[in-house]
């Protein structure tokens, strides 16, 4: 499998503190690519040494089948990107600012301009000074930026701050529709999973500077995250019930008489008619399923609990 | 490289620095002209200009004061065309570019190079031609010590604000190594003391070593603001 984006044991100190240690990312060709972490995780450290903004202490960055290095300049006009908030040069509007991108770029196509400024609702407001802009305008303009030279690769630091809940829903579905018919490769990072979990193809788990997790979202889907949770007065009973009768092994005791059953093989009915026939006598019985956003959460509380 | 110079003015909208040096222009030769024919520079008591030693002509005062201004105007400019983009962030906008950063360094130090030289050059021709062609009518308190006909003139006037211009790079050194666009002016002003001022009889502004001394160390300056650049992170 080749990867469009790959990171090999990427490790960044400052001044004796290891802000990112041993990452190792892997980003297919035409996908989205969410990278999760609590604040201060680590996110935007590796996204700046993938845009080449700071060099590696150690480990390897590979972009678009090239090696990054500090002379790599030529990579850069395959990529688009927003780290940290998008900043623009005040005193010109909004179509300079994005006009003097593309020189700088050295990318001149006629109408790529409007395109992309019609593509973020901008239209109206790109002849005004970028200094009146709101913080939502500046993000989606920062974003109309990075999109602006057709990049193979979009690399976007939290790109849905600042942004109303209608705007990034619009933020998403245009980074869907980039990815499907564009072929765009994208990463983006955030902490709030549940504002990329529809579109993202993959996710990676960054906590406390370490990768922990990388899965896509079809394995997540494959993996029994549902369960059934259970109501009884007396758990011990119904514990034993249940490895000794229904053979079942993949079950927790909650809390207060709640047990929660991940064996996705027993049915409800089973569940209830053994019990019933065994004297437990069961007060609620459901069928639910865990969000990512808690899976996610396990993923990087039960990193802190280990350590 | 002319293209990412002319970007650089664009960007920092040059029109406001013209607009600016103009102005300075103008206040020096009103300020020169007093000085010249108002007398405001004269001892009450004797009617004579009360100068230090070595300043008794005019052309002293009309290096001195526009060296001055423009050292402190390149401060200036260098300090929100670099110092200020590295704080406000624009530099990584402009260093995610596929340009060699060495390259916009480059630029955005000639953008500011290039402004301001031509605009000392062109203010002191004004300021010297206006005063020679006033002294025609009017008599200077100062004696006029300048001809303005032979090249010896022009050559000095342009090494000597080539020399002004360049020294400016000091002050970028030390504002980006502190990160301060206060200390990039500040530097500035004590670049002047250092080559313009005078205590008592002592002065370094007659020294022909000392400015090719500073030149020397301001472009090595120069050549360590840039070379840092490539492999230094961005903060």
């Amino acid at each position: 499998m080749s990867y469009i984006l790959q990171t090999n044991h990427l490790t960044k100190t400052i001044d004796g503190k290891e802000l990112v240690k041993d990452v190792s990312l892997h980003i297919k060709k035409g996908e989205i690519y969410g990278f999760l972490g609590p604040n201060g995780a680590g996110k935007t450290t590796v996204m700046k040494m993938l845009t080449n903004l700071w060099k590696p202490t150690d480990g390897s960055i590979e972009i678009l089948g090239e090696t990054l290095t500090p002379q790599s300049y030529e990579v850069l006009k395959r990529m688009g990107s927003i780290i940290e908030f998008p900043t623009f040069y005040g005193h010109m509007t909004g179509y300079e600012n994005l006009k003097l991108h593309c020189e700088y770029m050295g990318y001149y196509e006629h109408g790529s301009i409007e395109n992309a400024l019609e593509m973020l609702d901008l239209t109206s407001a790109a002849s005004k000074p970028v200094k009146n802009y709101s913080l939502g305008m500046k993000e989606r303009l920062g974003i109309a930026r990075a999109i602006l030279c057709k990049p193979e690769l979009l690399i976007l630091d939290e790109p849905t701050n600042g942004l109303d809940p209608a705007g990034m829903k619009q933020i998403r579905e245009l980074f869907h529709m980039l990815c499907r018919e564009y072929g765009i490769t994208i990463m983006i990072s955030t902490h709030i999973l549940s504002e990329i979990e529809s579109i993202v193809d993959t996710i990676g788990v960054i906590h406390h500077g370490k990768m922990n997790k990388e899965i896509s979202m079809r394995e997540i889907e494959q993996m029994s995250l549902a369960y059934i949770e259970l109501s009884v007065q007396n758990p011990e009973k119904a514990a034993y019930v249940l490895s000794e009768k229904l053979g079942l092994t993949n079950f927790k005791i909650v809390e207060d008489g709640q047990i929660r059953i991940y064996d996705n093989q027993v049915s409800t009915q089973d569940l209830s008619r053994v019990l019933a026939l065994n004297g437990v006598s069961v007060s609620a019985l459901a069928k639910k399923g865990e969000t990512l956003e808690d899976y996610f959460l396990k993923l990087t509380e039960g990193g802190e609990k280990e350590c | 490289m002319l293209k990412l110079i002319k970007l650089e003015w664009k960007k920092n909208n040059i029109g406001k620095y013209i607009r600016n040096a103009a102005i300075l222009a103008v206040i020096l030769y009103l300020f020169l002209f007093s000085f010249a024919f108002l007398g405001i520079a004269n001892d009450p008591d004797t009617g004579v200009p009360d100068t230090a030693p070595g300043n008794e002509t005019i052309s002293p005062s009309i290096e001195l004061f526009t060296s001055m201004s423009f050292l402190v105007f390149t401060g200036v400019m260098l300090a929100s065309f670099i110092v200020s983009a590295y704080k406000n962030k624009t530099m990584n906008l402009m260093f995610s570019y596929p340009i060699k950063r060495q390259k916009i360094l480059i630029s955005q130090m000639l953008a500011v190079w290039i402004f301001n030289f031509t605009a000392l050059v062109l203010t002191k021709l004004v300021i010297y031609g206006g005063i020679l062609a006033n002294s025609r009518f009017l008599e200077s308190a100062f004696p006029i010590d300048f001809d303005m006909t032979g090249p010896g003139f022009y050559i000095q006037l342009i090494v000597k604000a080539m020399v002004i211009v360049t020294m400016g790079f000091i002050a970028l050194f030390v504002g980006m190594a502190m990160k301060s666009s206060k200390a990039t002016i500040i530097t500035s002003f004590l670049l002047i003391f250092l080559t313009q001022a005078n205590i008592g009889d002592l002065t370094m502004a007659n020294n022909t070593v000392l400015p090719v001394i500073l030149t020397i160390v301001s472009l090595a300056f120069a050549f360590l603001s840039v070379c840092r650049a490539e492999t230094k992170d961005l903060t």
